[in-house]
């Protein structure tokens, strides 16, 4: 088996799998933690455990989409980039279009609107085919647009009213966004955040002057995001970690100005106690409850949540999310 | 053999009139005597006047021992005469080769295993065996057979199958080994069978990683014999279309995005490892225990 071997440091290369993805990693692999290979039981990386997991139970769920799920979580992540109305950078929107980006909020809107101008036209159809017996066409009309109304999805209402603008690059084109770049005023232009993060922040569908919570707010892409749609009569950002909270307050020096800023409360209590804690009532309440974080968990080693000594804080993950939502209904 | 002779003596003078001897369309360099004494010992061998001219064109500078040498090991191997002219004009440089180093390639690689039309093929397609160095080949062989462990039978099959193993750099065909026998847990059995060298590695990483990062292939645990894995023939003979459709189950679309997401991926693990190469000095641990075990 010596033979085998030959140039070791190559062979170990072809055996690190799973490495985490480049720009993303711990640091230069020269102060990396080495890992032994042990002579006695193997020991099961918490990545490996992680996919198994995942292999067992999304398979079940989403059947014959999984593979394609599993390879994209094992791939380099995209990007969508939060437009920061704050700053004052106004030809970002152009510079990103001109790399071939869209503002995937708008052209939702746009592509809801088509296919509701479309049902309307069908339902115009099928009102004159009726009214052949004799209503004028003002009235079917009318009706077609009252449908219209009624039949708009609560997501596409709250995208029109949201403000909130996300550029993410088409399918298939794997580009990079260049790091966000501070304005005059030292406010950053975007914020890089996974572009499916942002549906529970359009589903919130926060109007004006209502008073949100976002329970779990670390590290602050949603937070941020709520700031975005401008219309928050008082935002309190809550975490239970006080390190994570602290990237929190980064974020929101990044980003915000000062006077917006003071409209934003940030504490950190355990979420199940906030009623004891801190109280009041909100009209919007956004829970991104503690979970498997799954991409983390199958990338990188470190700070798994699918270690051994971790184990039983994973096996409570459920509790804990039917918790912290019931207690904040 | 008088117009060889003479063939000497008027190389060197330019301008003498073509057409003097009876040989249509020769080239205008110097000296139709020699190409009538030349043209004749190639006629001999089996070429057409046409052909010979041809030949004749190739590296005109080169003595006639070498021409008549090379086109004679070609044609010795079994090439027509046809053949052999279209090898020598797509690879001139065969026609550098001493006979007596074109005639012991073509034994060694006898003695590799490539026999009659085997070795007839080998060389069409791949001129380079008989002007690649001594040494290299021989590093290569010696490789496959004590770094590789690819039985005499083996490594004959291999070579026999995909001859341009030979003209790889040693390195790159270990880690192409070192690749399917670690990486993907494959016997050598199963590589000879499958042809593994066939693919360029670059293509055979891109399907086994994408079947990987899907969940359809896993690396073996040690002494793990069954599999669910996808046989390597498999994973390697069917063409681009049949591999997505009914191994991998995605569509060609998804296939290029992976691709050149584990391109990039790839060229920046280079660029960390090089960088890296400038800090770090070779890991003693690493080359013991890392050719004691097989995986992990």
């Amino acid at each position: 088996m010596a033979a085998l071997g030959g140039r070791g440091r190559a062979a170990a290369a072809l055996l690190r799998r799973g490495t985490p993805p480049p720009g993303l990693g711990a640091g230069p692999r020269r102060y990396r933690y080495k890992e032994k290979w042990a002579a006695t039981a193997p020991r099961i990386p918490p990545t490996r455990l992680a996919l198994h997991h995942f292999d067992v139970n999304y398979s079940l769920q989403l059947k014959d989409l999984w593979p394609s799920v599993r390879a994209s979580l094992l791939c380099e992540q995209k990007y969508g980039a939060l437009l920061n109305n704050f700053s004052a950078v106004d030809h970002v929107p152009q510079e990103l279009e001109l790399l071939n980006a869209t503002d995937i909020v708008s052209e939702a809107r746009k592509k809801a609107q088509r296919s509701q101008q479309a049902a309307a036209a069908e339902e115009v159809g099928r009102g004159e085919s009726r009214s052949q017996e004799g209503s004028g066409e003002g009235r079917t009309a009318m009706r077609a647009e009252t449908v219209t109304q009624a039949e708009m999805s609560p997501l596409l209402r709250a995208s029109i009213t949201s403000n909130i603008k996300c550029y993410t690059f088409p399918r298939g084109d794997i580009t990079r966004f260049r790091p966000a770049r501070p304005d005059t005023l030292g406010l950053l232009d975007y914020y890089l955040i996974d572009a499916a993060s942002l549906l529970p922040v359009l589903a919130l569908n926060v109007r004006p002057d209502d008073l949100v919570l976002d329970l779990c707010a670390a590290p602050g892409g949603k937070t941020l995001a709520l700031l975005q749609t401008g219309i928050c009569g008082r935002l309190a950002a809550n975490d239970v970690s006080i390190s994570r909270t602290k990237r929190l307050h980064q974020i929101l020096h990044s980003y915000v100005p000062k006077e917006i800023r003071e409209t934003v409360s940030v504490t950190s209590c355990d979420g199940r106690d906030w009623g004891q804690l801190q109280g009041g009532t909100f009209h919007k309440v956004l829970v991104d409850v503690p979970c498997t974080t799954d991409r983390h968990s199958a990338m990188e080693d470190d700070n798994n949540i699918f270690h051994k000594r971790r184990t039983k804080e994973r096996q409570m993950l459920p509790m804990l999310q039917l918790q912290l939502l019931i207690m904040n209904m | 053999m008088a117009g060889r002779l003479l063939w000497g003596r008027g190389w060197a003078v330019a301008g003498w009139a073509p057409g003097l001897c009876a040989l249509p369309a020769l080239p205008a360099f110097p000296g139709p005597r020699r190409g009538c004494g030349e043209a004749a010992a190639l006629r001999a061998m089996g070429f057409t006047q046409e052909q010979a001219r041809r030949l004749l064109g190739l590296q005109p500078r080169l003595g006639p021992q070498r021409r008549e040498a090379a086109a004679a090991e070609l044609l010795l191997l079994g090439l027509s005469a046809e053949a052999a002219l279209g090898l020598l004009e797509r690879s001139p440089e065969l026609l550098r080769m001493p006979a007596e180093r074109l005639q012991e390639r073509s034994a060694e690689l006898r003695r590799l295993g490539f026999c009659g039309g085997q070795l007839q093929r080998a060389v069409s397609c791949c001129p380079q065996l008989f002007t690649l160095p001594r040494r290299r080949m021989a590093a290569t062989v010696r490789m496959l057979r004590e770094r590789c462990l690819f039985t005499a039978e083996q490594l004959r099959e291999v070579l026999r199958s995909c001859p341009a193993v030979l003209l790889e750099e040693p390195c790159h065909l270990h880690h192409h080994f070192q690749y399917a026998y670690f990486r993907m847990g494959v016997q050598q059995k199963e590589m000879v069978k499958a042809r593994l060298f066939q693919m360029p590695f670059v293509e055979l990483r891109n399907r086994h990683i994408f079947l990987e990062r899907r969940g359809l292939y896993q690396t073996p645990h040690k002494g793990q014999t069954q599999t669910g894995n996808p046989k390597l023939k498999d994973i390697l003979q069917l063409p681009e279309k049949d591999f997505l459709s009914s191994l991998a189950h995605s569509t060609p679309e998804e296939y290029q995005v992976f691709k050149k997401l584990l391109a990039r991926e790839e060229e920046e693990k280079e660029e960390e490892e090089g960088r890296d190469a400038l800090y770090t000095e070779e890991d003693e641990d690493l080359d013991g225990e890392g050719s004691n075990r097989a995986w992990e």
